[in-house]
């Protein structure tokens, strides 16, 4: 496993934080669409990946129940729509920090290819949904064989 | 409870300028919360691809530092087309007072998110004096 040592903080350490701080808040601020364009404020973030016999779709989901997450396929269009709710403790709770956010969201996605919309799976585990999309058989190279004349 | 109608998830990526990174991969700065409740804190850490047993949780002195590891074999045969997220590790510490009952930490893995429930100590928690008649 990957070790991390952390360099013990000093007085002047603490301004140089503050700095950084700062200047995150600004980043923050003065970039209305975060990241290098529109793409990068979608929800969920996806890597499509590829191999012979399929195309695969995963997505970073942490903390979404299956059953509020809904998926669909068209030609070669992929939809993934869902809500992630808030947790509900039940009791009196106060939160002293919040950086996760909650609420519904829907990206539709053009797959490189066409899938076998009869065939698609997907998995959800440990917060990452896998969508398994067979490509259909057109898309596969078909073999030709050269008839001897 | 403010609703996002388009919620993020975003992991800072852990900068080697702070810090010695041994290993192989990138590490992130996973997002978490921390709420409290009447006997609790509860820390909820978002670290999707992390399975159970890559997690190590370990409380030094004051410190919790919590570390996940994500395994990258899945992709080896495949060919990657498009890519907005960065696979790495995760890595996030807190600093706890003596206001948490160090014994009784919990620790749970629930699709993706690890929730931490540190229980207050017997001595902050809110008290009832009785008045006793004479």
């Amino acid at each position: 496993m990957g070790l991390i040592k952390w360099e013990r903080t000093g007085p002047l350490d603490t301004l140089a934080h503050i700095q950084g701080e700062m200047s995150d808040l600004l980043n923050v601020l003065s970039s209305a669409p975060r990241g290098e364009g529109y793409a990068a404020m979608e929800f969920p973030p996806i890597i499509v990946s590829l191999n012979e016999s399929s195309v695969f779709v995963r997505a970073e989901l942490p903390g979404i129940r299956i059953s509020d997450l809904d998926i669909q396929v068209m030609d070669d269009v992929l939809t993934i729509k869902g809500e992630r709710k808030p947790v509900a403790f039940g009791v009196k709770t106060t939160y002293l920090r919040r950086e996760r956010s909650y609420g519904t969201f829907a990206r539709s996605i053009m797959l490189p290819e066409k899938a076998d919309v009869e065939e698609v799976t997907a998995s959800y585990k440990n917060g990452v949904l896998l969508v398994t999309l067979p490509r259909a058989a057109e898309a596969k190279p078909k073999q030709v064989v050269i008839q001897k004349a | 409870m403010e609703i996002r109608e388009h919620p993020t998830v975003e992991k800072k990526k852990i900068a080697p300028d702070k810090c010695v990174l041994t290993g192989k991969g990138d590490w992130y700065f996973p997002q978490s919360d921390i709420y409290e409740t009447p006997d609790n804190f509860t820390i909820l850490i978002d670290m999707p691809g992390v399975d159970t047993e890559h997690i190590t949780i370990d409380l030094r002195d004051n410190e919790l530092v919590i570390n996940g590891e994500v395994s990258q074999e899945a992709y080896r045969d495949e060919k990657v087309l498009y890519n907005e997220y960065a696979i790495g590790h995760y890595h996030r510490h807190f600093v706890i007072s003596d206001a948490i009952n160090r014994d009784k930490i919990e620790a749970k893995m629930l699709d993706g998110v690890l929730s931490l429930v540190l229980p207050k100590a017997e001595h902050i928690k809110p008290r009832k004096i009785e008045v006793k008649a004479e």
